[in-house]
Parts: structure tokens; C-alpha cells; sequence
């Protein structure tokens, strides 16, 4: 016979302002099978939590249930407290008489009444359950970053630092991402590269970091702590081991008009090249499709004066497969552009800008590169068209951010800022230049932010003028802006010599199928979802993998390595036991009944069902069954209700259980 | 401008809203309808004010005023907003509900202009240009306005001097009394 | 002797200003569906759509007068062509408010005693020529190609705004006119205003407003070095051609021999003091595809036009 005890909690006056709490606690004493039941104002708090132990022990409970808040937010504490006392604490449920009643309903018998009801639902759960035992799980300590920025460096560093081995993969042929293309940084203007190439060289030779390059994720298996993770290393079509990095292969090869990524299509580069001069690794990549030699078959000019004799033409792909424990991803961001978008794309292009026909109509990244000492002009400013310095220069914010009509709701949160800097930086190379700059607000929260603005405007002479661009067309060699003045009331038309548009931050390419791979949740922006948006940042709701930097959404370099730095003290705690403790609400199949139709592994969302073979002693085959692995199994349950022969069934919340629960009402 | 809950007129906020199926609350006053309005300069109040006197319930401030009227509709603002407020809705909405107050608004040339146009309707079923023009100079005493323009179009064959009754007269004459019903009735808007 | 019989057929909606001041869209339009062998018949009874005036103090009513048209024309075989973009704007904008506001369009069935007859598909000319007939064909049915012929293409604001209603072509860079005027041999040029108002309506009611914004065009496509102007509108080629002269008076007067004597300050040529003001012909669509086409150069309306296009036309040998 059970006994159980029933604890119904004031939670000050959110409960017992709605119901009876004393009339619950006296009806549940009723309850056949209840050994102990009172009301209490604050089960939480330390003396509440003491009633429940010393109540366990001289009722001598074989079961609990606290009638109070949501589980979300005391279950931890009331099992803690149960186990305390010698209860097995999945014995422990709570009945949420809070969330789910006094705070939705206002009649004070209706809502008693419900009360009542809710915790006799409990009761005879509790009745029906099992003891569990959590289950643990060994832990690979090694960890896997995907993506090179600054983001993923960061996480690299601080959990190489901590004595663990990472593996960091990065799809271009070098690290640096877009950290690496500015010129200036705010709030300090300090040089990008500067800061960086030091990291990015660390990286390089810390003994407990292998850094794959031009590399990219195939296929993930596996759950937290034991990821089995499928990389594809691209053929660089250079011998890694063999090159010096000496560059020679890059000054003779004939192909050298090809646009380069890096310099936003606005400088060249060579068919077998390093993106940028500080690359690491400084090992070359052939670009096969502009490359005279895979083309056409003739040339191999690189091959014949590499001295070491590391270009490799036949190189392939590598395939390998490595075992983690837990995968940070930072994968990046991309920039939005204003070309016209594909028919019946959510997202839209602005066709009152010209769709990105006009030549001298560039964003953001662009005008970093021209800025940059290494960038295609050698750090001037110059028009793209026909190369001469702007005089009057205007800037636009907010293109493609903050506009639902376009497809783009949410605010890119870096631009108010690189658009302050940018006038800043055009004033400090063309001093007689001119910068205006259309906004809508100026978003400048963080530390030494909105005095960076201040001082665009007030020393750097940039004018900034409230209101929002309409359109924009060629006249003359110069771009007519049509923009308004909302503070005057005013149409403004400016002549333009160079129109820079800070265009929003969306997801990196191919950020969705990345997240199919790993099995995270993302938006309907591709940025990946974090677990929790204010206490959760860093996790995902799958266990084991940590988002850093923009791909969780738009993000500027301050918090982009505080992200990172959270990611890797989140895998470094896991790292921190042999074994990993899970909640042990998984599912169990019951192989004597299971037929193996594998309903369930089509519909587990968390890829926890596998195929067993179940072997008589001879080794023959007798069937095939489902096996739910409890080290993924996320306890939702969707495979108990979808399997036809109900062989399937969560513990803690078995097919028992539930119909005790609905047969109380 | 005091504020208040006396002074800002929600209820016809709600009923421009009503009529042109859009939300006055959704413009953040980018600014970048006045930007390419051809008509802003016109007009007192830029569009994007407009929509600020709207959101703070000012309606007498902008039914007074001639901006809603030097509108052209060309639909150039709400193409481009970048939130969807249907601004070119909206101004005929509070056109209409100027007309309907036969308010305090100063232009009348525009107005005349309409009410000829929707009575060449009523009368003829189709527009009866010369007729229209005419009437047009005779009521806003201009009498001498694009006088040299009308002879050139009658030689060109542009304008006739006289015009027949639309054969569905009596159905036209029929929907407009159908809606003057509709309205007494509160029916319709 | 039985005719042949139509490529396509379509009704017809002509709009108030085909029969009268824009006489010359209907003439050629007829004209041109002639010489490619489609149909056109125009609907009975049709009246007034309302155009701009209607909708911008009463919608309901600008709503009720389209639907009732719309019943008109579903008595008669085939889509529905209109030609002038203010009629198209509002069949089709009346088509789509009550396909998707069930309140309103009870209201309208109310309003015209009779369901609203929403399944006909509104057409323009533009995208009959180009879509329905087809640009490969047009151009093979191009007997009198416009070599030589620079041409400005003038969408003005009804054709493609807003977005989701015309539906006919990207409104901040359609293509439509471009692409039919290339089939028809004549060369587009690129400038900067084909999109810009004209000032509409305001013709009647306040002209100085039609006076400045046609004269951005018309400078504009002169800096565009364009020959004329094509137009698919009856309102923007009013506006821009019979305000033509009043235009040039006004932002680019030439000097002359009195106004220096008596001491005139008044600059020659254009409001920003460049080069003197051409005349610029205003066609409509329908004049040069039906011109290309080979139909009779006496039934195209050229005469009507105010600004002479005779001149251009016999220089570049296409008459």
C-alpha cells in the first residue's frame, strides 16, 4: 500500500489568492493511498524543504508530491530534498497548481476544485512509479569547433589552454573569417589583423589544436560526450607537409585576374593562391575551376618552380572521421546583398538602389577593404568606377535591417557603429571629404559606444541626417540620393560620389543544412536557436553542442568572444567528469513485444532509436528490434505514442501511469 | 501640443484604420516615404508626418491641412516602406473622411475637381471631358485657364464637343443610391 | 469569304479617356490587334471606372463602379484587355481587395445588387504583347523594324505599384517595354526617371504640379539622349505631351531677340542651364508596335499627337 505524502504550497499569495490551498491539502488527505498531507506557505524556502525531509522520515513516504509552482522551476530542489532524506527522487513529482491554475483562472471554487483534481492526477503517478537511477555516459575529452573566426579561435584557445585537445575546422582555406577583412575595429579603431594574426597563430602551433582548413562538416552521429564526426578535407592541391609557404607558385602563375572573395570581388587574385597575406596556414589552395592546368590541362607553372615540390595536382579529398565529446559551432555570418533576389524569395533585393548594378553603390565589408592597408587600393578610398577619391561620400543605414516588407525584421546591431567608424576613417584619409549619413536611430549601447558616435559627429564633422533613402539613380557620373530629413520636414537630395550601404547580417551560407547535420534547431533565419534566450545562451537544446559568436544571431566582436569564452567554459564543465550524469526519464523498449517496424526511429526527433539484432545462443538471427539509446533519448515520448504494439514506453511516464492519471479525473 | 487622453482622438485613428486596412502604429517614421514622395514638396506636411499626427491622434491638425489632398496616389510610398503601412490607404481614407465632414480643409481646387469628375459619372456614365474641364474653370473661377489648350484638342479630334448618356445610366444612378442606403444605415463606412 | 480565325481574343475595356482625349491609344490599339490577328471586343455598356477621384474620397463607390464593370464584361468571350494603366489599376486592385476581404466584398455585392464577378483575368496590353502573344512572335510579326529608334520607356506609377496588385512587372526595374520595344527593333536607352510620376490628375485641378514633376522627365530622358518618349498610360501622355509646350515655357523658355532687348534675365535652355529643349514625340505602345507591325501609318493617330512626331518619324524612314 502506498504511502504518500502531499505538500501544498501558499507560494506566498500566488496560489492561495486562487485557490483554498488548506481545503486541497484536506481533500488530498482523503486520497486512498495518501499517508501525509499539509499546506505549507513556502515550500521552497529552507524550513519548507526541511518539513518535506522530516516528513518523509517519520511517515516513513514512499513517494512525494508537491503541489506548487511549475517543475521548470523547483523539481531539482524538491528531488534533491527527497533524495536527501532516502527517497529515490523520481519518486518526487510536483503538481503544478500555479502556472496551471491560480494564475490562469479567477473563480475561487472553479479554480479549488481544479487544484484538487491536478493533484490527484499526481498522486496516482507517484503511485505507479518506478525508482530510476540516473544513467551515465563516458565523455570523449576532446572537442570539435566548426568555423575559424574570431568566434571559434577564441573557444579553440581557451579549451586548448585548459589542457584539451580540439580539433577547429574552418571552410575557407584560411582562419580569420570576417575579423580578418576590417580594417579598423570600434571602439578603439585598433587594426583588426593586428589583434588578430597573433591568435591566429597561436592557434597554429598550440600543441593541443589541429586546425583543418579547407575543410567542411559531412555528417555528425553520436550524442554528447561520444560524437562521431565525418570531415571532408578538400584537395588544396598542395602538399601541407611540403609547402614552406614562400609564395613563388602565387608570383608566376598566369591566371591573375580573378576576383577575390576576400577583397569583396574588388581585388585580384591568382589562380592557386592564400586569401590574404597573413593567412593561416600560409599554405596555398588551387582554384580548380579558374586554374589553367584542371581546365585545359596545360600550364603547371606553380608545380615546376615550387622548390619543394609540394604542388600536387592529383591530391583528393580526405575523408576522416574523429570522435568528440562536444562541437562549439561558430560559424559566422554573412553580409546581405542588394541584388535582385530569386521569384518568390522571402527576402527581397532593393530595386530603388539600383539592385547592385550601379558600381559605386557598395557595403559595408567593401569600403573596409578599400580602407585597408592590404586591401585593393592600398588602404584609399577610391570610387570602383573609375578610380578617382570621393569628394561627398553618403552613407545609409539600415538596409535590409528592420524591414519586414523585405524579409529582414530584427536589427543587425553592429552597423550604427561600423558607420560611425567608417566616417571617421573617411575623414582621416580624404580631408576635405564629406560624409553624410542617412539613420533611422543610432543603436550605441555598449561600453564607450555612444561616445565613439558623439565624436563622428561632434570632431569628425560627418553630418548626420535623420531619415531614410527612396532611391537612388546615375546621373552624370555622380548618384543622385533622394533621402528625407524627418526632423526638418525636408526632401534631401545629395550628389553622391560613393554610396556605402550598411546592409544587414544574416545567417552564414548554408547555415541550414550545417544544422540539419548536427541536428540544431534554428530560426526562420537560419541563426541558430540557443537553448534558453536569457539563461541558456550559449547551449543548444541538443545536448553537447555550443553556439558562439554571430551564427546564434547578429554580433559584435566584444560579445562574440565573450560568447566564445562561454561556449568553451560550457565544454570544459563537461569535460570536467569521466562520466556524464542524464536524467533517466529515457525511453525502454520491451523486445519481447517490439516487432521491429521501426516506427519510433522514424519519428524520434533526437535520432536515439538504432536497430538491435537479438541473437538466440546459436547466433541466429531472431529478429530485429528498436534500441533506444538512453545517452540521446531526450525523454519526449513521441515514440511511445506512435508505436502500434506498445512496446515502447518512457520511464517515469509509462502507458500505466498515464491512464492512472486520466482515470483519477 | 498638450497630450492627453482627451486630446489624442483614438477612435478616429481606429476608423482610418478601419478604412484603409493598415496599421497607423507600425511606422517608425523611416522617413522614406516623404524621400521619394513627388508631391512632399507640396504638401505641408510631409507623409511621414502625416502618419506621426496620425499616431498621436492629432486629426483636426491634419483633415485641416492640404497635404492629404496634393497626394497623386502613386503608390510610390507604400511600395517602399519598408514595414508595409499602406500610407497610399491611408490617405484616401482621410480624404474621404474629410469629404464626409466636407471639413475644414483649404483646398478646394482639388476637391471641386473630384466632385465633377464623380458627377460626370452620375450624370453621363462616362467622363465627359470637355464638359469636366469646363465646369472645372467656370466653379474655380478660372475662366481663362488652358484656354488656348481646348480649341487644339477639338481639332485633333481629343475632345467632343458633345457627349451621349451611358446606356447603363440607371444601373450607375442605382449602385450610387445603393450606397448612400448602405451608409445611412451604417452598413458600410 | 470567312475571316481567319484570331490568334487570341479578347474583351475590351477602353477606359473614359480612349474615346476621347487619348483617342489615339484606341485608334492604333485596334489597329495593332488587327495586324497581329487577335480579337478585340469591346464590352456594352461599359462605364466609368472611377479612376483616381473615385478611390480617393470613396472606395466603396470606385470599388462598386469596377465590379459592376467587371460583370459587364464577363458577357464577352476572352481576358479581359485594357489599355489604360488607371483602368487596369483599379479592375485589378478591386479584383484583389475582394478576393481577399469577405467583408467588403459582401458590401460591393450589395452596393451593385449582383455577385462580384472576380474569375475574369484583367490584362494590359503590355503583358498581352510580350506574355500572352509573346515576344519571339511579336518580333516575327515585325514587318517595318523601328531601326534606329531611341526610345525612352515611360512606366509612370499605375502599371507596376504597388507590388502585389498589377502583378505585371518588378516595380522598381521592370523590363516590359524594354523588352517588346528590342522585339520591335527600336533601341531602349536607359534613364532615370521612367518610374517617376508625372503629376496625374493634377492636370485638371493643379497643372503647376504636372508642369514640374513632367519636366524631370522630359529633361531626363532628353539627358538620356532619347528620341521619344513611349507611354502606356492615356494621363501620362497628356500629361507629358500636351503640357509639353507649357512645360518648356515654363523650366526651359528660349531667349529671344525681344525678351534680350527688354532685358529678360531668363536663361536659354533647361531649368539647370544645359542644353536647349527638344521636342520629344510621346507615343504610345500600341502607335509603334502597330507602326513596326506595317499597319497603315493614317490609322495609327500620329496626327493627333500636339508634339509633332512626323519629323522623327520621316528621319529615321519610318513612315
Amino acid at each position: 500500500m502506498s504511502r504518500i505524502g502531499v505538500f501544498v504550497c501558499h507560494c506566498g499569495e500566488n496560489v492561495s489568492r486562487t485557490v483554498d490551498v488548506e481545503r486541497v491539502a484536506k481533500e488530498a488527505g482523503e486520497i486512498s493511498g495518501v499517508a501525509y498531507s499539509c499546506d505549507y506557505k513556502y515550500m521552497c524556502s529552507d524550513p519548507g524543504q526541511n518539513l518535506l525531509k522530516k516528513a518523509v522520515a517519520e511517515q516513513n513516504l514512499d513517494g512525494v508530491v508537491v503541489a506548487a509552482c511549475s517543475p521548470r522551476m523547483h523539481e531539482k530542489t524538491f528531488r534533491k530534498a527527497a533524495a536527501a532524506s532516502g527517497l529515490n527522487p523520481y519518486l518526487c513529482d510536483m503538481a503544478n497548481i500555479r502556472e496551471h491554475c491560480s494564475w490562469v483562472h479567477e473563480n475561487r471554487e472553479e479554480a479549488t476544485a481544479k487544484a484538487s483534481d491536478i493533484v490527484k492526477l499526481m498522486v496516482e503517478r507517484v503511485k505507479k512509479g518506478k525508482a530510476l537511477a540516473p544513467i551515465t555516459v563516458p565523455v570523449t575529452k576532446k572537442a570539435l569547433v566548426i568555423g575559424g573566426g574570431i568566434a571559434g579561435i577564441q573557444a579553440a584557445l581557451d579549451i586548448a589552454d585548459s589542457g584539451h585537445q580540439v580539433l577547429l575546422v574552418e571552410r575557407e582555406p584560411s582562419i580569420g573569417g570576417h575579423m580578418a577583412q576590417l580594417s579598423e575595429t570600434f571602439p578603439t579603431l585598433d587594426c583588426s589583423q593586428c589583434i588578430m594574426t597573433p591568435k591566429m597563430v597561436d592557434v597554429a602551433n598550440h600543441p593541443n589544436i589541429t586546425l583543418y582548413t579547407f575543410a567542411e562538416i559531412e555528417k555528425v552521429e553520436g550524442y554528447i560526450g561520444n560524437f562521431s564526426v565525418t570531415v571532408r578535407r578538400k584537395a588544396r592541391s598542395v602538399d601541407e607537409d611540403k609547402c614552406t609557404g614562400c609564395g613563388i607558385c602565387m608570383t608566376k602563375c598566369p591566371k591573375k585576374k580573378i576576383p577575390n572573395d576576400f577583397d569583396q570581388g574588388h581585388g585580384m587574385r591568382t589562380a592557386i593562391y592564400v586569401p590574404f597575406p597573413q593567412a593561416v596556414p600560409n599554405t596555398p589552395v588551387i582554384d580548380r575551376e579558374n586554374c589553367t592546368m584542371f581546365q585545359s590541362g596545360n600550364c603547371g607553372v606553380c608545380a615546376k618552380v615550387c622548390g619543394p615540390g609540394a604542388v600536387d595536382f592529383q591530391q583528393e579529398d580526405r575523408i576522416t572521421v574523429e570522435a568528440v565529446g562536444a562541437i562549439v559551432v561558430a560559424t559566422g555570418f554573412k553580409l546581405y546583398s542588394i541584388d535582385r533576389k530569386p521569384e518568390g524569395s522571402p527576402i527581397q533585393g532593393y530595386g530603388e538602389f539600383g539592385y547592385g548594378t550601379i558600381p559605386d553603390v557598395i557595403d559595408g565589408m567593401t569600403f573596409e577593404r578599400l580602407a585597408s592597408a592590404s586591401g585593393p587600393t592600398g588602404g584609399k578610398i577610391l570610387r570602383p568606377s573609375d578610380g578617382r577619391e570621393p569628394k561627398q561620400v553618403v552613407f545609409i543605414q539600415c538596409v535590409g535591417s528592420r524591414a519586414r516588407e523585405k524579409g529582414i525584421s530584427y536589427c543587425s546591431k553592429v552597423c550604427c557603429m561600423y558607420t560611425a567608424k567608417h566616417t571617421m576613417l573617411y575623414h582621416h584619409k580624404v580631408h576635405d571629404g564629406q560624409a553624410y549619413v542617412f539613420y533611422m536611430d543610432a543603436r550605441t549601447p555598449g561600453k564607450g559606444y555612444d561616445e565613439f558616435w558623439r565624436r563622428a559627429v561632434e570632431e569628425e564633422e560627418a553630418v548626420y541626417i535623420r531619415g531614410m533613402v527612396s532611391r537612388m539613380y546615375q546621373r552624370g557620373g555622380k548618384i543622385v540620393v533622394m533621402g528625407s530629413d524627418t526632423l526638418v520636414g525636408v526632401q534631401v537630395e545629395i550628389e553622391a560620389d560613393l554610396v556605402v550601404l550598411a546592409t544587414a547580417v544574416q545567417a552564414q551560407e548554408g547555415a541550414d543544412l550545417l544544422a540539419q547535420k548536427l541536428g540544431i534547431s534554428y530560426d526562420k533565419y537560419n541563426f541558430y536557436s540557443e537553448a534558453h534566450a536569457k539563461l541558456k545562451p550559449v547551449e543548444c537544446a541538443t545536448a553537447g553542442i555550443y553556439l558562439a559568436g554571430a551564427c546564434q544571431g547578429p554580433k559584435d566582436i566584444p560579445d562574440t568572444v565573450s560568447q566564445a569564452s562561454a561556449a568553451a567554459a560550457k565544454v570544459m564543465m563537461l569535460f570536467s567528469k569521466d562520466q556524464m550524469e542524464r536524467d533517466p526519464v529515457v525511453a525502454k523498449v520491451n523486445e519481447k513485444y517490439c516487432v521491429g517496424c521501426l516506427a519510433c526511429k522514424k519519428v524520434c526527433p533526437y535520432g536515439a532509436v538504432e536497430e538491435k539484432e537479438i541473437r538466440d545462443r546459436q547466433g541466429n538471427l531472431v529478429k530485429v528490434t528498436a534500441y533506444v539509446n538512453p545517452g540521446v533519448c531526450g525523454g519526449c515520448g513521441t515514440c511511445q505514442a506512435t508505436c502500434p504494439s506498445k512496446s515502447v514506453e518512457l520511464d517515469g511516464y509509462t502507458d500505466e501511469q498515464i491512464m492512472a492519471m486520466i482515470e483519477a479525473l | 501640443m498638450h497630450l492627453s487622453n482627451e486630446t489624442m482622438n483614438v477612435g478616429f485613428v481606429k476608423k482610418v484604420e478601419a478604412l484603409s486596412g493598415t496599421s497607423v502604429r507600425r511606422c517608425f517614421q523611416c522617413g522614406k516615404c516623404s524621400a521619394g514622395c513627388p508631391m512632399a514638396a507640396f504638401m505641408e506636411h510631409p507623409p511621414n508626418r502625416i502618419v506621426r499626427l496620425l499616431q498621436l491622434g492629432q486629426w483636426e491638425r491634419v483633415l485641416a491641412g492640404r497635404s492629404i489632398w496634393y497626394c497623386a496616389s502613386c503608390e510610390t510610398c507604400s511600395t517602399r516602406c519598408p514595414n508595409k503601412v499602406n500610407l497610399a490607404s491611408i490617405m484616401d481614407a482621410l480624404r474621404k473622411l474629410s469629404w464626409d465632414a466636407d471639413g475644414p480643409s483649404k483646398e478646394s481646387y482639388v476637391q471641386l475637381a473630384n466632385r465633377l469628375f464623380i458627377e460626370n459619372i452620375r450624370t453621363y456614365g462616362r467622363q465627359y471631358e470637355l464638359r469636366l474641364g469646363a465646369a472645372f474653370n467656370l466653379k474655380s473661377g478660372q475662366f481663362l485657364k488652358d484656354l488656348m489648350l481646348g480649341p487644339k484638342l477639338l481639332a485633333r479630334g481629343k475632345l467632343k464637343m458633345f457627349h451621349s448618356k451611358n446606356k447603363n445610366l440607371p444601373e450607375i444612378e442605382a449602385i450610387f443610391s445603393r450606397i448612400e442606403e448602405m451608409r445611412k444605415k451604417g452598413e458600410a463606412l | 469569304m470567312t475571316p481567319k480565325k484570331h490568334v487570341l481574343d479578347y474583351s475590351y475595356y477602353p477606359g473614359c479617356s480612349l474615346h476621347a482625349s487619348g483617342r489615339e491609344y484606341d485608334i492604333s490599339t485596334r489597329a495593332l490587334f488587327k495586324a497581329l490577328n487577335m480579337g478585340l471586343k469591346e464590352v456594352p455598356g461599359w462605364f466609368c471606372c472611377g479612376a483616381t477621384p473615385a478611390h480617393n474620397v470613396d472606395e466603396l463607390l470606385s470599388l462598386s463602379l469596377c465590379a459592376k464593370n467587371l460583370s459587364l464584361a464577363e458577357t464577352v468571350e476572352g481576358d479581359l484587355a485594357v489599355a489604360c494603366a488607371a483602368c487596369f489599376s483599379r479592375l485589378k486592385t478591386t479584383q484583389h481587395h475582394l478576393k481577399g476581404d469577405e467583408a467588403k466584398r459582401k458590401q460591393v455585392e450589395k452596393a451593385i445588387d449582383g455577385p462580384a464577378a472576380l474569375g475574369k483575368p484583367v490584362k494590359h496590353i503590355l503583358e498581352i504583347l510580350a506574355r500572352d502573344f509573346g515576344l519571339a512572335r511579336l518580333e516575327g510579326n515585325v514587318k517595318k523594324p523601328l531601326m534606329g529608334l531611341k526610345v525612352a520607356c515611360y512606366y509612370g506609377c499605375l502599371l507596376t505599384r504597388p507590388p502585389e496588385v498589377p502583378d505585371l512587372d518588378d516595380c522598381e526595374d521592370p523590363s516590359i517595354m524594354e523588352d517588346i520595344l528590342r522585339a520591335l527593333g527600336a533601341e531602349p536607352v536607359k534613364w532615370s526617371h521612367r518610374m517617376e510620376c508625372c503629376g496625374a490628375n493634377f492636370t485638371l485641378s493643379r497643372p503647376g504640379v504636372v508642369l514640374k514633376l513632367s519636366n524631370a522627365i522630359l529633361e531626363s530622358a532628353q539627358a538620356a539622349d532619347a528620341d521619344c518618349i513611349m507611354v502606356a498610360c492615356p494621363l501620362c501622355h497628356g500629361n507629358l505631351d500636351i503640357r509639353q509646350q507649357g512645360i518648356k515655357e515654363k523650366y526651359a523658355p528660349e531667349v529671344t531677340l525681344m525678351g534680350n532687348i527688354f532685358g529678360s534675365d531668363q536663361k536659354q535652355g533647361n531649368s539647370d542651364g544645359g542644353e536647349p529643349r527638344r521636342e520629344t514625340p510621346i507615343f504610345y505602345v500600341t502607335q509603334l508596335a502597330a507602326l513596326a507591325m506595317g499597319a497603315p501609318t493614317d490609322k495609327l493617330g500620329l496626327e493627333s499627337i500636339i508634339i509633332d512626331p512626323m519629323p522623327l518619324l520621316r528621319e529615321k524612314k519610318l513612315l
